[in-house]
Order: C-alpha cells, then structure tokens, then sequence
C-alpha cells in the first residue's frame, strides 16, 4: 500500500506503538559451524543405520520378525518360512552342538574320547543302541568297568549325572547330536523321551554296566518328528501368511 | 528505537505503517484462531485432569458412560490438537506469512472466519461424538470419519492465502529461514491428513497396516505440521526480540531439508516386532534416530544464535515462551529416538512413554513456542498492550513445570512398564498389575494437567480481556523484568 504523506500524530504513535519499536527482519549470518556438531551427527547416523540391515528382514513383505535374516525364516511357530526353520532334527542338532560343550571335556570335540581314560562316543555301540540305556547314563551316571568298542574303562568316579543340571528338551538335543555325528546315526531322541525315563527312574546314585544289561536294546518308545527313522512325515508347514 | 541512521524518517514511517496496515488485514481471522484456539486449550486440559483421575479412580465421578477414561482420553488429545494445535497454529502461520511476505490480506477474510467457524463446529460436533461413544478408535483419528473432509477444506481455506503470500513476495536472502517452514507446513497437512484418512476411512480390509498408517499419521502431524510451526516461529521470534541475527544460514537450510526428506518416514516403529513387514517397522527406527539430525541442526543454530544473549530471555515473554520452546524441541528429538530405536524402544513400546512424545511436541515444544508468538502478536491487532506481568509469568511457570512434569513422569513410567511387560518374573501377573503399579504415575499426570489447566485458565482470561480490547493503553510493552529494558519508558507508565 502507498503510505500517506503526513501519517503522524500522537494517537497514531500509541496506536502503533507495538509496530514502531519492533526490531527489523535481519538477514541471517554465515557463521561456521563447530566441528565437534558434525562428528555428533556422523554418530547419530551410525546409530540410525544399525536399525537396519538385519532388521529390514531382507525387505521382504513375508518377514515380520526384525530379528529373523533375511532367508532364515521367521522362527516362530506359524512364521513366514516357517517350515524350513523349523524343522526338529535340525534344530535339535544345532542346539545339541553347543551343548555337547559339557561333553567334549571327556569325550573330546571329535567324539573319540582318550584311550584308557575316557570311551569314545563316535562309533560306541551304547550310543548308537538302545535309547533307553543311552538316556540312562546321561540321566543318572555310570561307574565301574566299561568295554566300548572292544577296549575295557574303569575311570575313577565314572560319569556324573547329567540330569539334575539340564533340562530334558537339552539333554534330548545333546543327544540327538550325539547319536548323529561323527559317522554315527541313529533315531533322534525327543524331549519326551527323556522326560518319559525321568519319571520312571528317580534313582540318586549311578548306574553300573551290568546294571544297564536290561535296556540294552531297548528304544524308548515316542515319536520320532524327523530324522533318521521318523514315525510321522514331516509336518507340513502352516500356510504363508 | 529501531532507526538506523541511514533510513530517512518517512521511509520509516511508511515501513511502520505498511506493517500496520498488514495486522489490521489479518486482524479478524487471527484473533478469532486464537480465541477459540484457547478455549478448546482450556477445554483439554481440563479433560486431560479428568481423564488421568479416572485411570487411577474409575469411580470418580460416579460411573456415568460419557466419562470414563476410553472416551476422555481421545476427547481430550482430539481438542488439544484439532481444537487448539492447528487453529493456533493456523493463525500464527496466516500472521507471520503476512509480515514476512509483507503482503496484506487482501480478500476473503470472511472466507477465513467461515472456515474457522465451521472448523469449530466440526470439532465440537466430533469431540462431543467421542463422549457418547461413537468414537472410530483410530488415534488421533477418533473422530466420527465424516469430520474429515469438512476439516481438510477448512484448513485449505487458511492454507491457499498463506502459499498465496508467499507466492507474490519479494524474497530476499534470507526470507526463507523461518517462511519455509510456514510454508512446508501448509503443504504437509493436508498431504498426510488426506493419506491417512484416505487410507484408514476408504480403503478396505487394511488389517494390521492400518495401525501403522495411524502410527504414521500422528509422527507426520507432530513431525510435518507442529514441527514447522514452532520452528518457524522460534525462527522469527528469536532474532526479531534479541535483535541479533539467526547464526548460520546453511545450518537453518541443512536443518529445513532433512526434517523436510526424513519427517515422512517414521512412525511404523511403534509396532517393531509385530505384525507388519519388518522394513516398515526398521525404517521407522532408523528414521527416529536420524531426525536427531535436524533437531541438533536447529537446537545448534538457535544456541549460536541467543549466545550471550540469554538475559532477554527474562524480560520479554514472547522471548521467553519461545526460547523454552525451542529447548524442548531437543528433549522431544531425543525421546522420539528412545521411542524408536530397536535397543531402547523394545522396552518402551506400547508405554506411556509414547504418551510423553506425544506431550512433549504438541505441548512442551509447539504451543510454548505458539504462547510466545501470541503474546507478540496479540498486541499488534488489539492496539492494546498485556495487562499484568503476572498472569504472564504464571501461565509460563505452571506451563513449564506442567508439562516438564507429565514428560518426566510418563518417560519413567514408561521406563518401568516397559521392563515389567519384559520381565520374565512378571510374565504370569496379569495385565491390570501392571497398570496399578503405573497409578503413582498417573496422579502425577493428573497433578501437572491440573497445573497446566491453571496456566491456561489465566492465559484464556488475558487473552479474552485483550480481545476485548481492554489492555493497557500504553505505548510500552509488558515486560517481565525490567533491569534489561533499553526502553526511555518504564513498562507500567
């Protein structure tokens, strides 16, 4: 608008008072900033960009879990993928591989435990036999002499009981790892299995071998989910979501 | 006191005259935002009293169905942000858009007072919808869906004059600084209110991506619209009071364009784990943490800017309103990424602590930045100056103490459901366990709303008393201290 020629007077001076003793727009400056601020922000974005990778689920619309890679499959029951990653046996193999770390101490990492002092597992007819006999001397220990494999074991003190300290789901998964390594194979060992001798045996003191004889053969009875001579074919997997 | 030397006196006059001439054009619909803006402030927090004491006490008040806590809780955010947010902000944007651009509001002010008047029609018809029940349970979407179209037209009614001034500026350097926002903002609302109510109100059998888009929607409104809005304003407020330039052009700019690209991404976190693609939820994170970047862009530009200037801060209101303000933009920044990264925001999911971000933007952040353009524009349309020093002083303590209280309390709060929720020993108590023990939480709430109820019951008062035109008639402003006034006059002449 055009300002009039005369626009004074002292009641236009209070009406714009306010007006009048505003400071002017200022145009901004140039000054630097900080260095420290950019290595800051540099900060910020590394922590942003870690909510990424492995969390996107590969950018896939089947994954909804930020923790599952790309391809791994969603490991929850009814999951995207849900039937390669669940599979029993190979979940029990995988999970009885880390806790085989108790083991290996005696037995040793290739299964071949030490002459004379501790028997080998690879190959041991007590661990490819009869279920109920193996579950046994996990369960509850053994002592006194041995023969596995032809050589004769008397270590001091025997094996010590692993059951009080493990759950059955890992105890079954050590030994579902155990009887199919190193060459061996047999039928998986289930955590009902385990927990079936549980509650039939509530011995506190360790088996000897000639104790064992009676269930030298003898599976202990269950279903066998997958592996090495399953009962059930394999569940198929829930629909995709 | 604004002569410099070199202006001849008439060219300062007609500069002065000509800002007159511009807040006598944009007088009506501005004062008429911000009076109702505070009446459904006033409204809000008093439902927000009522509904953080219903949570601890369900009886309180009898049992009656139109107040119990499920629908007082929406009602109570819906006219914080519908009723009083946007109205407000409306209004500060119509003004400074006009000063900025330095162009009068030439026509279709009645337009402007009908969208208004049909704004506030529609919220109240949709908030009293919300008490008898007919909520749609979207959050910040509770409204029945019919309020939406009636609202996007109102609000591009405000929005059209104010991209329009901007159009026909001049712009010299320098002008975008606080006028992008202003103008980002008008642009951006519209964008995600129709997206979401599109998405959410049209499009069928959405299933759980509908929880998102809402999700979306509230970060987009606090992001791309309050946002904005308290920037833009602490942008033109701070140097305009200190009379000391804004530090850093390029940060301002820096800071503009990555709210600009990474506003729109974030929210989907706020379901991290659940039932969505796992990208949308890990974008929203990592989004939440990068906006940490243009809000140290912004808190660096406005702390090299009032540095050593901080002493204006006690003397004039609007300096300190907005200097407040835009302290708790930070805070907000840094409680959004808790909220959102993966690390933290496992335990704070579906806790009051996303309750606290809430807060602390809308209230802590955007209204204590709009409080202090009220007070600097009110003045310039009423012709009269603040009455009492006091009121002002109170509204900003009890504000401040108010809303730093339910952000601290709804943080730690949320702190604790969230390691309770995640705690394997709890996993066998029911739900309600875990809400008794967030009750010491929620009187807390209800103490600060009370506060801020107080706050605002005083700041509704002054602001009616000035509308009404019954101010001080001086030609000194109302300040808050007076050991820095560089005024010959002293404030109570």
């Amino acid at each position: 608008m055009s300002a009039p020629a005369h626009p004074d007077s002292t009641d236009l001076d209070r009406l714009h008072a306010a007006v009048k003793r505003e400071k002017e727009d200022l145009a901004p400056e140039s000054q630097p900033a900080p260095l420290w601020a950019t290595f800051l922000l540099m900060l910020i974005a590394i922590i942003a960009g870690s909510q990424l990778g492995p969390m996107t689920g590969g950018w896939s619309f089947d994954v909804s879990n930020p923790f599952a890679l790309a391809g791994g499959g969603d490991p929850r029951p009814g999951g995207a993928g849900a039937g390669a990653a669940m599979d029993p046996f190979q979940m029990a193999m995988k999970k009885g591989a880390s806790g085989y770390s108790v083991c290996g101490g005696c037995h040793q990492g290739n299964g071949g435990g030490l002459p004379g002092q501790f028997p080998p597992l690879a190959g041991s007819e007590y661990v490819t036999g009869g279920t109920e006999r193996l579950i046994r001397i996990v369960q509850h220990g053994l002592t006194g002499p041995i023969t596995v494999k032809g050589q004769g074991f008397n270590t001091p003190g025997g094996m010590q009981a692993f059951g009080g300290a493990m759950s059955s789901q890992d105890l079954a998964n050590v030994l579902t790892f155990v009887r199919n390594s190193w060459g061996n194979e047999g039928t998986m060992i289930t955590k009902e299995m385990v927990q079936k001798v549980r509650d039939e045996e509530k011995r506190t003191t360790q088996w000897t071998d000639a104790g064992l004889k009676p269930f030298a053969d003898k599976n202990v009875p269950g279903e066998i989910p997958a592996g090495p001579g399953a009962t059930a074919a394999a569940a198929a997997p829930p629909a995709a979501k | 006191m604004q002569t410099s030397p070199s202006t001849p006196d008439t060219d300062l006059q007609a500069d002065n005259l000509r800002r007159a001439a511009i807040d006598k054009s944009v007088r009506g619909p501005v004062l008429f935002l911000f009076t109702n803006g505070a009446f459904w402030l006033m409204l809000s927090t008093l439902l927000g009293v009522l509904a953080a004491i219903k949570l601890v006490e369900p009886e309180f008040l009898g049992d009656c169905q139109y107040i119990t806590y499920g629908r007082l809780q929406p009602a109570h955010i819906n006219a914080l942000v519908y009723g009083w947010g946007v109205q407000a902000a409306l209004g500060v944007m119509l003004w400074i858009m006009a000063r900025r651009s330095g162009q009068e509001l030439k026509s279709g002010k009645s337009l402007l007072i009908t969208a208004g008047v049909f704004w506030n029609i529609t919220i109240t018809v949709g908030i009293l919808a919300i008490l008898m029940g007919k909520s749609t349970s979207i959050e910040w979407l509770e409204m029945p869906k019919f309020v939406w179209p009636v609202l996007l037209i109102c609000f591009l009614c405000f929005a059209w004059p104010i991209a329009r001034m901007f159009g026909r500026a001049f712009r010299p350097e320098g002008f975008m600084v606080s006028t992008w926002y202003i103008l980002g903002a008008c642009f951006w609302f519209p964008w995600i209110f129709i997206t979401a109510n599109v998405a959410l109100h049209c499009l069928p059998g959405l299933g759980a991506l509908g929880a998102g888009i809402d999700a979306w929607y509230i970060h987009g409104v606090i992001l791309l619209f309050f946002v904005p809005v308290g920037i833009g304003a602490a942008y033109y407020f701070i140097p305009k009071i200190t009379g000391q330039p804004i530090a850093s052009a390029q940060l301002a700019s820096a800071g503009f364009w990555t709210l600009a690209i990474l506003g729109g991404w974030t929210g989907m976190q706020k379901y991290m784990g659940g039932p969505l693609p796992a990208w949308m939820s890990a974008i929203g994170a990592a989004t939440g943490v990068l906006l940490l970047i243009p809000v140290g862009l912004v808190g660096l530009n406005h702390h090299l800017t009032t540095l050593g200037k901080h002493s204006a801060v006690a003397a004039s209101p609007t300096l300190r309103f907005v200097f407040f303000g835009a302290l708790f933009y930070p805070v907000s920044g840094l409680i959004l990424a808790l909220n959102s990264a993966f690390w933290t925001g496992a335990g704070l999911q579906f806790t009051q602590s996303w309750y606290s971000f809430q807060v602390v933007s809308v209230y802590g952040f955007f209204s204590m930045c709009v409080f202090g353009a009220i007070y600097y524009i009110v003045p310039r349309l009423s012709g009269c100056e603040w009455l009492s020093v006091r009121l002002i002083r109170n509204h900003f303590w009890f504000s401040v103490y108010g809303v730093s209280t339910i952000v601290i309390m709804s943080l730690v709060a949320g702190w604790q459901q969230g390691a309770d929720l995640n705690n394997p020993e709890h996993w066998d108590q029911t739900f309600m366990n875990h809400v008794v023990n967030s009750r010491a939480y929620v009187v807390s709430r209800a103490v600060a709303w009370a506060l801020i109820s107080f706050s605002n019951f005083m700041f509704l008062i002054h602001l009616l008393l000035m509308v009404a035109g019954l101010g001080r008639r001086s030609s000194a402003p109302t300040l808050l201290h007076h050991e820095h006034d560089d005024h010959a006059l002293p404030a109570h002449a």
